[in-house]
């Protein structure tokens, strides 16, 4: 799971990311720590325009850190997220990419990385550490918990939790699906916004009106209960769905929007690395 | 109304469970071996939509309306291999009869005479087929109206003769009198069985005669002969005797003779002293005649497949454009 990570944020985006995170998370104190050459990603008020100009490439200040941030992946192991995703793939596995690549750059940035996950019977906790070996364990942990012959999901628990049992501020990235939130629900994540920094990602769940598995039959992992097939190919019923699920999207970037949520939705594990990407900047500009 | 094949809705029906059965049994197997059910979470992103009931609503319509057409197709199929009919039965030998009716017109014989001409009269509103013919002798037998089926014709013709019955000089009697004496009755029968046209056909010929054998002359043909003569005809000849009355005994002899020869022509012979028995003695004749008739009665089966046939059709129809519509 980390290698493919790691090939990914090795190629193309790493440094990027790296950057995007960095100067998200940078922990900016009035410590001075020493010069490093500029990454694209960093902020251009960090730049050092005198040594830049000495040097002749741009240069970058570093500070001391004035803390560490410990950043918790709230993560649903119930049997919804061993179910299929938007683009076919099973949710589990796009979900430990992000939590992979999360954890990740947060290690690499010197934070520590915490679990909170589980189901509806139980929610674990697993407290942070600054190891890789450490973000692999989570990341086992994930993926030997989320199967379909699990308990359901209730990612509800997880966040009440964290909101019981974390009195400091922490960077809270939740790894959610497309289930709209219930009422009381979206008080609760109200409450846990203003308490600590919050970063949601959704993992987008399967076309049900896929044409390619329309022959196939189909069950929810919730209650076993089929999706009759004979209705997974009429035009007018699929027109209908996709709409909707473009209008659930919308609503729940509005309500994330409205809760002070960075919020990101992607479909597949090649739209990852850019979602997060797209979230961490997301979350830049808003200055929560 | 009944059914020729009944043993075919049995068949059908355990044609149709054998093949539900059938049908079941792959479903499970199929069912049973495909482990490759898509997993999928929230199913109520789709269910719950307004589209997604409609189209449920209207499949489950489809679904039902195409299941109803299959069990009345079933069902009519069933009912056309059963085949309906109507059963008939007819004894068509009986609709072939021809009959003579030979009066003796001597003046004793007219009140017998009229009653067996009333008979006929009401009997010939029931006949399809039969024909009839009119003979009247006293010395010589004159044709009243020769064998035909023209009810409306017979009915006036007897009519007309009843009339004149109360006449004072009746010209019925034109041409019965030029024998050598009156009453010939074996002359009177011998000429009535001569009536018969279409020898070659295979029709039951009888003939009623109703006379008191009493014979005043010299005749050509006696009694016994002209009835040989119908045996020879294949005609039965059935007898009306009003005189055979114990009070007449000086006539024994003839109602002797008389019953022997009709009993020798296969016929029936009635004695009787008042004409209000006449038509239940015609009534035995009928009677008399059906059972000596040979030849089961027919029976005639009509079916009518029609308009299962096209209930069957509109249903098909219905079925394909169901299915069509199931289909798309």
């Amino acid at each position: 799971m980390q290698t493919r990570l790691y090939i990914h944020a090795h190629r193309a985006v790493r440094g990027l990311i790296e950057g995007e995170y960095r100067s998200v998370f940078h922990g900016r104190s009035m410590d001075f720590d020493d010069l490093r050459p500029y990454v694209p990603g960093d902020e251009f008020k960090d730049i050092d325009w005198k040594a830049t100009a000495r040097y002749g490439s741009p240069l970058t200040k570093r500070y001391i850190a004035s803390r560490k941030h410990t950043v918790v992946l709230v993560v649903d192991t119930g049997r919804d997220m061993a179910a299929l995703g938007a683009s076919g793939e099973v949710k589990r596995d796009i979900a430990i990419l992000a939590a992979g690549t999360i954890g990740y750059l947060a290690i690499r940035h010197g934070d520590l990385v915490a679990l909170v996950a589980g189901t509806s019977k139980a929610t674990q906790f697993v407290p942070g550490e600054l190891t890789e070996a450490h973000l692999e364990r989570i990341l086992q942990r994930i993926h030997t918990a989320t199967r379909l012959d699990g308990a359901k999901s209730n990612l509800t628990g997880q966040l009440e939790y964290v909101s019981r049992m974390f009195r400091r501020r922490l960077v809270v990235v939740v790894i959610g699906d497309d289930r709209p939130l219930a009422d009381d629900e979206q008080k609760l994540v109200r409450r846990l916004a203003a308490q600590h920094e919050m970063l949601w990602l959704t993992i987008g769940d399967a076309d049900l009106m896929r044409a390619d598995w329309s022959r196939r039959e189909m069950y929810d992992v919730a209650d076993s209960s089929g999706v009759p097939s004979f209705l997974r190919e009429n035009a007018r019923l699929r027109a209908a769905f996709e709409e909707s699920v473009v209008a659930t999207a919308e609503r729940s970037e509005e309500l994330f929007e409205s809760l002070s949520i960075s919020s990101r939705r992607v479909t597949d594990q090649d739209s990852v690395i850019p979602g997060i990407f797209r979230l961490l900047e997301a979350h830049k500009h808003a200055r929560r | 109304m009944e059914v020729i094949a009944w043993w075919a809705p049995i068949a059908w029906a355990a044609a149709s469970v054998l093949v539900v059965v059938l049908v079941v049994l792959q479903v499970r197997q199929v069912r049973a071996r495909s482990r490759d059910r898509l997993p999928i979470a929230h199913a109520e992103r789709l269910t719950a939509l307004p589209a997604y009931r409609r189209a449920l609503a209207t499949y489950r319509a489809l679904v039902i309306g195409f299941v109803a057409c299959i069990v009345a197709l079933i069902a009519l199929s069933a009912v056309l291999t059963a085949r309906p009919a109507t059963v008939l039965l007819s004894n068509p030998e009986l609709h072939n009869r021809d009959i003579v009716l030979c009066l003796d017109v001597s003046g004793s014989m007219i009140s017998y005479d009229e009653a067996v001409l009333d008979v006929f009269d009401s009997l010939t509103t029931q006949f399809t087929g039969e024909r009839i013919s009119l003979v009247v002798f006293n010395a010589s037998a004159v044709t009243y109206f020769p064998l035909t089926n023209d009810y409306d014709y017979i009915s006036a013709q007897l009519g007309r003769l009843g009339t004149e019955f109360q006449d004072d000089s009746p010209s019925y009697l034109d041409g019965t009198l030029l024998g050598n004496g009156s009453s010939l009755v074996g002359d009177g029968l011998a000429s009535c069985v001569t009536r018969f046209d279409r020898t070659d056909d295979e029709r039951s010929r009888s003939v009623i005669l109703v006379t008191d054998n009493i014979i005043a002359g010299e005749q050509i043909f006696s009694l016994p002969q002209a009835a040989a003569l119908a045996v020879d005809r294949h005609v039965r000849v059935y007898g009306i005797n009003p005189g055979d009355t114990a009070a007449k005994d000086y006539l024994r002899e003839y109602a002797v003779e008389f019953e022997k020869a009709m009993n020798d022509s296969g016929g029936a012979y009635y004695p009787l002293e008042d004409p209000a028995v006449v038509p239940s003695v015609v009534d035995a004749i009928e009677a008399e005649q059906a059972a000596v008739i040979p030849g089961a009665p027919l029976v005639t089966r009509i079916e009518h497949p029609e308009p299962f046939i096209i209930a069957a059709f509109g249903v098909l129809g219905a079925l394909l454009l169901l299915a069509w519509r199931l289909k798309r």
